[in-house]
Parts: C-alpha cells; sequence; structure tokens
C-alpha cells in the first residue's frame, strides 16, 4: 500500500468532464478507486471555447474525484482532442558507423532521434512519438535491434502532432487552478490503451471513440499503433441533424436520441410516431420514428465510412482481423455495431476496460475509456521514466493530514 | 495601436488592402486603379500565371517552396500550408497598418484557405482586419459552394469584420441570361464598393466624415459576418429612387437584413447631395432598423456625374447561444424562408458619437435576449414601387427555378442549421464538404 502511487486521468470532453484516480500497485496493477464528473458547458468539438464555464466544470470534476477517492490531486494526465491533432508516420535512418557492425544503444538512440526530426509547420509541436519497428538492412518487423549485425537501420514511428497554441489551452486552464499536467496524451490513444488486449493489438483492431464533438480513432496492429485520427464530429452533431430535420429544440432533440435513437432503420418503425404532447417546450407536437432513424443512421453510417476511407487509404483495412471496438458514449447507441459491421465489414464490439480493476462503473461503462487509458498511459509514462518523480501528484489524505499538511 | 507609427491625430489612418488568390488579385488590381490614393496594395497568390497580371499592386508569390507558383488546384490546406511558410515576410506586410482589407473569392483553394492565417497575422499586429469575400455561383457545385462557407466562417473568426458578397446575388439581380463575364464585374462592383465605401468614409473630406474610431468602435472584436449593399440612382427623385434599389437589393433581403443588423455604415456620394436627401436615404433605412447602430457619412465624388451612389454596409454580430437559449432555437419553415441571425440576442454598441445616430431614435423596439422568429417578408413596409420590383425580381427567378430549387433548399437552410451550437468553433470541413451540416441534406434524402 505504502509503495502504491496514484495517477490521475482528466478527459475535458463535449459532454462531460471526466476525471479518474487510479491506484497503482508495485507490479503495474491499476485499480480505479474514484470517479469524478460534470457536464461540460464551455468545450465544442473537443476544444475550450468558453474558459470560465470550463475550469468551474473541471473543479467540479476534480473536487468529486478528491471526495469519492478520498485523495487530494495534484496533478493530473491530460487527454487532448481536436481537429488540428495529426496522426502520421515518419520513418528515421541511421547508418550503423562502428567497424565490427555490430548495433549498439546509442545506434538506436540516434535512429530514434533521427525519426524525432520532424518537419512540423511552425506552430505544431509533437504529442508524441510513438515507436513502432526497427528494420536492420532492410529486414522488417524488428523489435529490438540492439546486437545484431547491419550496415543499416531504420525506425518507424507514429507522430502525433497538434497545434501548439491550441494544446495548451487546456493545460493552461488545468495549471490555472493549481494542478500539474503530468503529460498530454491524444485522447485516441488514451482510449484504446484502456480498453484494447495485448491479442487485439497484436491481431490488428481499429478502435472508434465515438464522442460528442469528436470521434477519435486508433489502428493497431502487430502490437503497435499504426495510425490515428480525429473527425470533428460527433454526438452534438446526431443531435444537431435531428434537431434540424425533426423541427425541435436541440436540447429536446438530444433527449430524443438518447431515448427513442437508432443506428439503423428499422422497417418497422415505418410511420409511428413519438407523441411529444406532455412536453413542456412544444406541447401538441408528433415526432416521425422513421426520420429520425434515417437522419441519425445516415450521419452515422457517413462518420464510419470517412473513417473507413481514411483507413483504407493507408492500406490497413485487411490488418484488422481483430476487427473493431468501439466506445465513448456513441456506443451505446442502439444497433450502432450493427451499423459498423455493415460498413467496415468485421467484427464489432463495445470496449470495455477490461485492463484494470476497479469501480465496476468505470470500467462498465464505453465513455470512461479515455480518462481510464489516461491512468494507463500515466503508467506506461512512469515505466518509461521512472527517474521523474511526482508522477500523478495525488496522495492518500490520510497520510496529508497524518503529515499535517 | 503602435506607438511608433501612430499616426498625428488628425492624420489618415494607414490602409492596406490584400488580395488574396485569383478572385482576390483581380479585385485589388481593380481598387487600384479606381480607389482613392494613399491605400497600399498587395496581390497575394500561389499561382504564377495570376500574378502575371497585376501592375498596380505589389505581387507577392505564396508558397515559393510549395506550390511554387503553380496554384492550389483547389487544395485549401495547401494554400494554408504556403501562407504559414510565408507567415514571416507576410507580417512584415500588415505590420504598422490600422485597417486591413483581405478582399478573396472563397470556394477555390488559395484565398480560402490562406483567408483567415493572413487576417491572423493582421490582428496579431494590432489593425482592424475587414474580410470582403466573394461566394460562388450556385451553378459552380455544392462542394464548392461547401467549401466557400467554410472559408468565410474560418475568415469570420479571426477577422473583426466579413462583408460577404454571394456572387449569386448577381443572378438574382440580373437573371439567368445575365452573360459570366458581366456577372462577375457586377459583382466585383459590388465587393469593390465594400472596400471603396468604407475607404472613402474614411479618407474623403466630405461633409458628413467618418473616424478610424468610429468604424473601430462599431467593428473591433465583433466578428460580424456582413453584406454589403451598393446602389447608384440619377435623375430628379433619384435619393427615391436609391432607397427603393436598396430595399429591394437581394442583399437587403426586402429590408429585413436592415432589421437585424448590429451596425449598418451609410455612405453616400454624389455631387451636390442635399441634406433632403441624406435625410429622405437614411430615414428610409431608419425606418427599418430595430436595433442597429447607424453610421453615417458622405461625400463628393471626384468625377462621378450626377448621380447618387449610396453604399451600406450591413453588419450583424452573431453572438453564441447562451445555454439554454439554444432551447428556443428557431427552425427555418418548409419554404426554407427564414432567417439565419436566430441568435442575435440584445446587442448595444456602444455610442461611436458618430454625426447622426440613428438607430436609438428611430422608434424601433430593442429585441430581447430571446430567439427571432422569422417575420415573413415585411411586405406591407414596402412602397408599392418596391413591392412590384420584388414581384419582378422574383418573376425572373422564376424560369431557372426548377433547376436551381435542389441547390437553394439545400444551401439556404444550411447557412442557417450549422450556426448554433458550432458558432464559436471551427467548422468541420472535409474534402471541401462542410460536415456541419446534416447529412441527409447534404446527402439530398428527403423526409416525407
Ligand atoms: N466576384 C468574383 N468572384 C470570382 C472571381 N473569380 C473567381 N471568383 C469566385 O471566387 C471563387 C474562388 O476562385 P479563385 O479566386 O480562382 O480561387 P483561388 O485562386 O484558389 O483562391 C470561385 O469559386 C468564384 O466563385 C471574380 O473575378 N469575381
Ligand atoms: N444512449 C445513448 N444514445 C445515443 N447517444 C448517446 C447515448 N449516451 C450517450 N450518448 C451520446 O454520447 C455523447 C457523449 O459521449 P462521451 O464519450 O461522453 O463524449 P465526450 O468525451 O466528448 O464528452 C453525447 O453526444 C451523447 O449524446
Ligand atoms: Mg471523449
Ligand atoms: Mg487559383
Amino acid at each position: 500500500m505504502s509503495n502504491s502511487q496514484i495517477i490521475v486521468g482528466l478527459e475535458i470532453g463535449t459532454s462531460k468532464v471526466c476525471v479518474a484516480v487510479g491506484e497503482v500497485s508495485e507490479n503495474q496493477v491499476v485499480n480505479i478507486i474514484g470517479l469524478g464528473q460534470a457536464k461540460s458547458r464551455g468545450v465544442r468539438k473537443g476544444e475550450i471555447i468558453d474558459v470560465a464555464l470550463a475550469e468551474e466544470d473541471v473543479r467540479n470534476a476534480i473536487v468529486e474525484a478528491e471526495q469519492v477517492a478520498d485523495v487530494e490531486i495534484r496533478s493530473v494526465f491530460l487527454g487532448v482532442t481536436g481537429s488540428h491533432i495529426r496522426g502520421f508516420n515518419n520513418t528515421g535512418v541511421h547508418p550503423v558507423v562502428s567497424a565490427d557492425r555490430e548495433i549498439t544503444t546509442s545506434d538506436i538512440q540516434d535512429v530514434i532521434k533521427n525519426a524525432k526530426a520532424i518537419n512540423l509547420p511552425t506552430d505544431h509541436s509533437v504529442v508524441h512519438v510513438i515507436r513502432q519497428h526497427f528494420r536492420v538492412d532492410g529486414q522488417d518487423g524488428v523489435l529490438n535491434p540492439e546486437g545484431m549485425l547491419g550496415a543499416k537501420i531504420e525506425v518507424d514511428v507514429h507522430v502525433v502532432s497538434g497545434r501548439y497554441n491550441r494544446l495548451q489551452n487546456p493545460i493552461r486552464l488545468v495549471n490555472g487552478l493549481h494542478l500539474e499536467v503530468d503529460n498530454i496524451s491524444s485522447c485516441a490513444l488514451a482510449s484504446s490503451l484502456a480498453i484494447l488486449s495485448p491479442e487485439q493489438k497484436e491481431l490488428g483492431t481499429l478502435v472508434i471513440d465515438l464522442g460528442a464533438g469528436v470521434t477519435e480513432y486508433a489502428v493497431y496492429s502487430a502490437g503497435v499503433i499504426k495510425h490515428t485520427g480525429v473527425l470533428a464530429v460527433g454526438g452534438d452533431h446526431v443531435s444537431n441533424d435531428l434537431a434540424y430535420g425533426l423541427k425541435v429544440p436541440l436540447a429536446r432533440a438530444e433527449q430524443l436520441k438518447i431515448d427513442h435513437g437508432s443506428a439503423v432503420i428499422d422497417p418497422e418503425a415505418g410511420d409511428r410516431e413519438i407523441d411529444l404532447s406532455n412536453d413542456s417546450l412544444i406541447p401538441g407536437r408528433q415526432v416521425n420514428l422513421g426520420h429520425m432513424q434515417k437522419i441519425m443512421s445516415m450521419r452515422l453510417q457517413e462518420t464510419f465510412e470517412l473513417i473507413a476511407r481514411d483507413i483504407g487509404q493507408a492500406g490497413l483495412i485487411e490488418y484488422l482481423r481483430a476487427g473493431v471496438v468501439l466506445c465513448g458514449g456513441g456506443a451505446r447507441i442502439p444497433h450502432i455495431t450493427r451499423l459498423a459491421r455493415e460498413v467496415f465489414n468485421l467484427p464489432v464490439a463495445i470496449g470495455r476496460a477490461s485492463t484494470v480493476s476497479g469501480i465496476k462503473n468505470a470500467l462498465d461503462e464505453p465513455e470512461f475509456a479515455t480518462p481510464v487509458g489516461l491512468i494507463k498511459f500515466g503508467v506506461f509514462q512512469s515505466q518509461a521514466n521512472p527517474r521523474r518523480a511526482g508522477f500523478g501528484r495525488a496522495i492518500r489524505r490520510q497520510v496529508a493530514a497524518l503529515f499535517g499538511r | 495601436m503602435k506607438n511608433s507609427t501612430k499616426p498625428a491625430p488628425n492624420a489618415n489612418p494607414v490602409i492596406r488592402l490584400l488580395g488574396l488568390g485569383e478572385a482576390g488579385v483581380k479585385l485589388v488590381e481593380t481598387l487600384a486603379m479606381i480607389g482613392p490614393g494613399g491605400i497600399e496594395t498587395y496581390s497575394l497568390d500561389t499561382d504564377n500565371r495570376s500574378l502575371a497580371r497585376c501592375h498596380q499592386s505589389q505581387a507577392f508569390l505564396l508558397g515559393q517552396a510549395i506550390p511554387c507558383g503553380l496554384g492550389t488546384g483547389g487544395d485549401s490546406a495547401l494554400a494554408r500550408a504556403a501562407v504559414e511558410s510565408d507567415s514571416e515576410q507576410l507580417a512584415g506586410i500588415v505590420r504598422g497598418a490600422d485597417l486591413v482589407f483581405i478582399v478573396a473569392g472563397m470556394g477555390g483553394g488559395t484565398g480560402t484557405g490562406a483567408a483567415s492565417f493572413l487576417a491572423n497575422l493582421a490582428k496579431e499586429a494590432g489593425a482592424l482586419v475587414v474580410g470582403v469575400a466573394a461566394t460562388p455561383f450556385d451553378c459552380e457545385g455544392i462542394r464548392r459552394c461547401n467549401q466557400a462557407s467554410g472559408g468565410v466562417r474560418d475568415l469570420k473568426q479571426v477577422a473583426d469584420a466579413v462583408f460577404h458578397f454571394p456572387n449569386q446575388n448577381v443572378v438574382l439581380m440580373e437573371g439567368a441570361n445575365v452573360s459570366l463575364h458581366e456577372a462577375l464585374d457586377i459583382a466585383n462592383r459590388h465587393l469593390c464598393e465594400a472596400v471603396l465605401g468604407v475607404s472613402r468614409m474614411l479618407l474623403d473630406s466630405g461633409m458628413l466624415n467618418v473616424s478610424f474610431g468610429d468604424l473601430q468602435a462599431a467593428l473591433r472584436g465583433r466578428h460580424s459576418l456582413g453584406s454589403v449593399v451598393h446602389v447608384d440612382a440619377s435623375g430628379d427623385d433619384r435619393a427615391a429612387a436609391a432607397v427603393r434599389k436598396l430595399l429591394t437589393h437581394p442583399a437587403a433581403l426586402g429590408g429585413e437584413a436592415l432589421q437585424e443588423a448590429s451596425t449598418l455604415l451609410v455612405h453616400l456620394s454624389g455631387e451636390n447631395i442635399t441634406m433632403a436627401e441624406i435625410v429622405a436615404v437614411t430615414d428610409a433605412i431608419g425606418s427599418h432598423v430595430t436595433k442597429a447602430n447607424l453610421v453615417v457619412g458622405a461625400s463628393e465624388p471626384g468625377s462621378d456625374g450626377a448621380g447618387l451612389q449610396v453604399t451600406v454596409v450591413i453588419a450583424h454580430t452573431a453572438k453564441l447561444a447562451e445555454p439554454g437559449q439554444e432551447q428556443a432555437k428557431v427552425h427555418p419553415d418548409q419554404t426554407g424562408q427564414a432567417s439565419g441571425l436566430g441568435f442575435s440576442g440584445s446587442f448595444s454598441v456602444p455610442d461611436t458619437g458618430s454625426y447622426l445616430d440613428l438607430g436609438k431614435g428611430a422608434g424601433g423596439t430593442s429585441r430581447g435576449s430571446f430567439a427571432y422568429t422569422p417575420p415573413a417578408p415585411t411586405a406591407d413596409a414596402l412602397t408599392p414601387e418596391c413591392r412590384e420590383d420584388l414581384i419582378r425580381v422574383a418573376a425572373k427567378e422564376e424560369t431557372n427555378r426548377k433547376k436551381r430549387q435542389k441547390i437553394v433548399q439545400e444551401m439556404l437552410p444550411l447557412e442557417i442549421v450549422s450556426k448554433g451550437r458550432f458558432e464559436k468553433s471551427e467548422p468541420t470541413i472535409h474534402q471541401g464538404e462542410d460536415l456541419d451540416q446534416p447529412t441527409y441534406i447534404r446527402r439530398g434524402a428527403v423526409l416525407n
């Protein structure tokens, strides 16, 4: 217990701000001990548009998480998203210089350094450089080339970058609440860390996080991340389309979507009407269920098609041998797996944060994939970087009390 | 403003005019020829061929490395990359300016992709930034139109104001038989007037001067989207004729646009303008205004004969709906007849101390912060002649209704629906398609 570590994940989402508190044991087992949530009012398409509101919502979520987990949160791993985030692959090349052509650690460091030398637009900065595989003299799929013989060593990396200013916005907001940001992670990466098993990563899986403001996706194959993307389209668009098509206020459309929504058109629904006569806002109105399903299914189908096209262009469809896994609030839409199966022609499942234990709620609900994944991201970071003390600097209240803080 | 270049109190403001992309370059070239002196003009394009045509303004090739003078082929991301790579030199161009106009045709690559970036540089340099944008004819296709509306929104997010002229308005005004060449000429005249009207107000020493401070107070930080109406009339009753043309101008929406405006800049120019004429024009406009701040200027033209020219800059400031206010969101009715201004809440412009500030005295009722229900076109507010004109315009339209109908139904409501929830965020443009707009509409599904 005394050697366990507290790691906190924070997602400032478009529909909700969510804080997950994880306790990480010495042998790196993650146990979720607290969750805090607040309705998000200052975010659109994954990015902060109203600092004051967002700040209040983040503060409330943090306070709730502190109470539930009984910890004092001092720093967080922060999820970042938005249409400005880009994912692409890069390759570093390095000639092996030693006389005997044996690859050394310094060769490996050099080739990775070369892969990190990326020509980004001036206002972009790197969020992640994730190592994929090495190649030694053209031989593919080398996991660790140290000690191998060769003349040329290459490494492929997946780079995630974003606009500097837009990455800074949530960081500044968090800092303004006197919290430190341990590190930032793309939400797509975080969600995939929470819900994919090593087998799924190995076989090849597409993870899609269907949020309110953005839809994020990541492709794994052969154990490494191959591709990531963000579409600034989400559940808000579904609701907006419904509001427009059914001529109801947006808030009503959101409710209709949750109460009666479907990702596919049910021929039975036909001309059924939903009676809104008890509605105080728009009394005496009826809404046609068939229209509703049509509007929804078209938007959702388009979203999947855009992703399928992108992944197809990256040549990755045939690598998805473990199919597609959905998470985010949109994964709750009835028949969403059926629609995805039709578009991708692959098996589709709903993701669960199976790789951690703890509060059941956090693990079963698809919309908590990101905050839970951020904790896992934190665990990887602290493993990779053990010297950087103070990761997830939250301390147990009892301990704090003991030392009279 | 910058202390080093701060003008002496009565010195003219430094105005720079930047034309972007093919359409922008053409417009700036024209303006450099006919505009008032003292405006510095620049033509910027990714395309060498377009720059080769410019003689009046200073040419600047965007993206020397890529696309190295070959144009963008409609790829706005490429244009964006090009301006980003040139940002240092471009910052030099806008440095020290008080007012920067960014003129572009939206829907192609260069103007669409680069305008907002340039606007941002100018803002960072401390200038008041006014965008002037042409948007495509309907017949250029829905994809181009979508790309254009995304470009306008991008620009609006950065610029203090964007004056927007849909080329399609020319078809509405002149009928479908107008030649393309003529149509572009007419559109260009309107676009030029946006720039000229504003510059004349600031630079001409006329009877009623409008200062740069007035303009700043009216526009700065408002991110308003507006349109420019320019009409001319001659003859005995030139003021009444000008008013009639004004109210039947497509951009005035039969006066509705005036009603919802937050700022109106009215500029009259003509020989021997009488007080009665100024009053006739401003009264007629004032009677349609409910809450706008009206800024009026008048000057004598250098040459232009006996005509009276009236330029009205109509700016709308769409406020983000308050949470909960969204619930009262208005949707257009089946005819697609609706206002895109459903979110303009109550809004008062500080008194700018302009010469005539008719907005308040005009007997208009200020709207509360409740959503706006589009009224039927206010036909009875119009004089019989106006109504006739409107009917005539509509009748001209009738001939090619059938062909146009589909596009109109798709385009008009789209502009409107996408605003509310996504107003403050960057539009989601994916390969030229505006994904903020409902899929079922973009894909042409019918709900029967
Ligand atoms: N009013 C006007 N609009 C134009 C003119 N030329 C092009 N446009 C419009 O501007 C849009 C963008 O075209 P263009 O300026 O050629 O694109 P760019 O050079 O890639 O920025 C087109 O879709 C046209 O609708 C022009 O001379 N006048
Ligand atoms: N049962 C449901 N049916 C349809 N949509 C749902 C349902 N539950 C949640 N959603 C939608 O999921 C979105 C929220 O997902 P979430 O992953 O929490 O978003 P974010 O991370 O962007 O805050 C909202 O658009 C919400 O409408
Ligand atoms: Mg999310
Ligand atoms: Mg061009």
